[in-house]
């Protein structure tokens, strides 16, 4: 394990605050909207409250933020000829890989430590196990998502195209039912679409799969585990396929 | 250890065909040999798009031939560069700009198990006082002296540069000439590609001259200016044509023309040409000039078109 690489990849970050806002203050923010300062905040759910199960989704937002990023700036740095430069050196494609990896799944813990401390300070509850799963979970599924801002900068090549697909994310979040609880014909399709079974599988230690109980969301059946899994695999697998055909494209001639 | 010391660079046979899709293929590479010996510095010397670049990067392991055998120190060329033995400073681009000097050179330190020293190659590459700098911040000859910072690293016994001064201006340029021949003079084998040819012989003792993906010339610096430099000699003469005839027919002579009352020859021994003109031929002013390095180079490569015509289509 290259520990100066890591290390130098977490400074890099550390300096680029505007990166830093997306990833854990506008989460915070978006909690405090719509969790911590509503009345429905504290109703109970099977495993916590409403504001845990709002928690939870603000933090898998800022963590799919975070690791798109990364997914993006690696596929851009190698396009802007990094990827030569580390061509001359024993290191392998894998080991990079590794250190990208690393530095996504630290990255995302910044939104889940900054957004569930502010929960648990606000009025969020929930079992022990609730908080654990919840956490683990929005972790692993974000480290997916690195594959979507990786598909982007290998299909374009530039930052601004990276910072496009990070933009587009708070659409993709929104159909994927994490900012507020959808209902009718956006439901429908929002099941379909890429964060929907990252979406409920974080929160399924909360209530099950059931939604908030918000007003809203009544009489809503509840989401299986079957097809929230279903919907993570199918879109990680799609946008790994992807992936591997946009670097056999890239790989001729630079 | 074999009796024998491999050469720094072998290459036999090397072709490098890209297929592009509704395009005839392109050959970058079309058949090179070439043996390189430790210690040579050596200039590949060509037009853009002559497989300069196509060539070095199979040499470094960035890309795998269509066909050919690639040796470095006896090694295939990915092995080489994991074992240090080979590095390089490549065209712009490669470094990530919010990194400073210090930490791009650190980080590509931690990839080698055993490397010359972060501040040592910054101080060999005359950085020390911009270590502290963001590389978005440097010019860009301050960002092929860090290139060459990174190149040195593994301590390399071959160093590659492909075309190491593009971008650079006169003063940066010779001060990067004056760096690289304190590491050739420390017995570092050195290839470098470049398309001027005052660089290749200011510089290299071996000249290779690509064009159409072949190797059109190989020789030591001083041959290959003789033959592609030479001198024009021109005077005056009453019957231009009747001289002109009898210059073309000397074999040191390459072309004659005629320029109104003056002939103009182009020829690799001006002495012999402007002895004759004074005596025999009875010429006067005689003008006796160096020919331009630049047009010299074109009229090299030029020579090799003929035969290249499937291979005009680019790269």
């Amino acid at each position: 394990m290259n520990t100066t690489y890591l290390l130098l990849e977490v400074r890099r970050i550390v300096r680029d605050v505007p990166a830093l806002f997306f990833i854990v203050a506008l989460p915070c923010f978006l909690y405090l909207i719509f969790g911590a300062t509503q009345d429905y905040a504290d109703e109970p759910l099977l495993h916590g409250n409403v504001a845990l199960y709002i928690t939870v989704g603000m933090a898998a937002y800022g963590a799919v933020t975070a690791t798109s990023s990364i997914g993006g700036m690696a596929a851009v740095e190698r396009a802007q000829g990094w990827g030569r430069q580390l061509g001359l050196t024993p290191m392998r494609d894998w080991q990079f890989i590794l250190v990208k990896t690393q530095v996504a799944v630290l990255l995302a813990l910044i939104p889940v430590v900054g957004v569930f401390a502010l929960g648990h300070a606000t009025g969020a509850e929930g079992s022990t196990t609730a908080w654990a799963v919840s956490a683990l979970a929005v972790v692993a599924g974000a480290v997916t998502f690195s594959l979507y801002g990786l598909v982007i900068g290998l299909a374009f090549g530039s930052e601004s195209a990276v910072n496009a697909a990070s933009g587009m994310l708070v659409i993709l979040a929104f159909l994927g039912n994490l900012f507020f609880p959808l209902s009718g014909t956006l439901l429908e399709i929002g099941r379909f679409t890429p964060l929907y079974g990252y979406a409920g599988l974080v929160r399924y230690p909360v209530n099950e799969g059931h939604g908030s109980s918000s007003p809203m969301e009544a009489g809503r059946d509840p989401d299986s585990l079957l097809w929230l899994l279903g919907n993570l695999g199918f879109w990680t697998l799609a946008l790994g396929l992807l992936a591997v055909w946009l670097v056999r494209r890239g790989r001729p001639r630079q | 250890m074999s009796s024998t010391t491999p050469a720094a660079v072998e290459i036999r046979g090397l072709h490098q065909v890209f297929q592009r899709r509704g395009h005839d293929p392109v050959r970058a590479v079309d058949g090179i040999d070439l043996t390189i010996g430790a210690g040579e510095v050596v200039a590949v010397l060509g037009p853009n798009g002559a497989g300069k670049t196509t060539t070095l990067d199979v040499l470094l392991g960035l890309a795998t031939p269509t066909s050919g055998d690639v040796r470095v120190y006896g090694l295939a060329p990915r092995q080489a560069v994991a074992a240090g033995r080979v590095s390089a400073v490549l065209q712009s681009g490669g470094l990530l700009r919010d990194l400073t000097v210090r930490e791009t050179v650190r980080v590509i330190a931690s990839t080698f198990p055993h490397h010359a020293g972060v501040d040592a190659v910054i101080e060999r590459a005359g950085l020390s006082a911009l270590a502290g700098r963001k590389v978005a911040k440097c010019s860009g000859g301050e960002q092929q002296r860090l290139r060459f910072a990174l190149a040195l690293l593994p301590d390399p016994d071959l160093l590659v540069l492909d075309e190491p001064t593009a971008g650079m201006d006169v003063t940066a340029r010779r001060e990067f000439w004056a760096v690289m021949r304190a590491e050739a003079a420390a017995g570092r084998t050195v290839v470098f590609a470049t398309h001027y040819l005052t660089e290749a012989s200011d510089f290299a003792d071996r000249i290779v001259v690509v064009a159409g993906g072949r190797i059109v010339a190989d020789d030591t610096t001083e041959r290959i200016r003789s033959t592609a430099v030479g001198r024009t000699v021109s005077a005056l003469a009453d019957d231009p044509a009747a001289v002109a005839e009898t210059l073309g027919r000397l074999d040191h002579v390459t072309s004659v023309t005629v320029e109104g009352d003056r002939v103009v020859a182009h020829t690799r021994d001006s002495d012999d040409v402007a002895r004759r003109l004074l005596t025999t031929l009875s010429g006067r002013d005689v003008l006796v000039t160096s020919a331009d390095l630049e047009e010299a180079f074109v009229a090299l490569t030029e020579t090799a078109r003929p035969t290249d015509r499937a291979t005009e289509t680019g790269a």
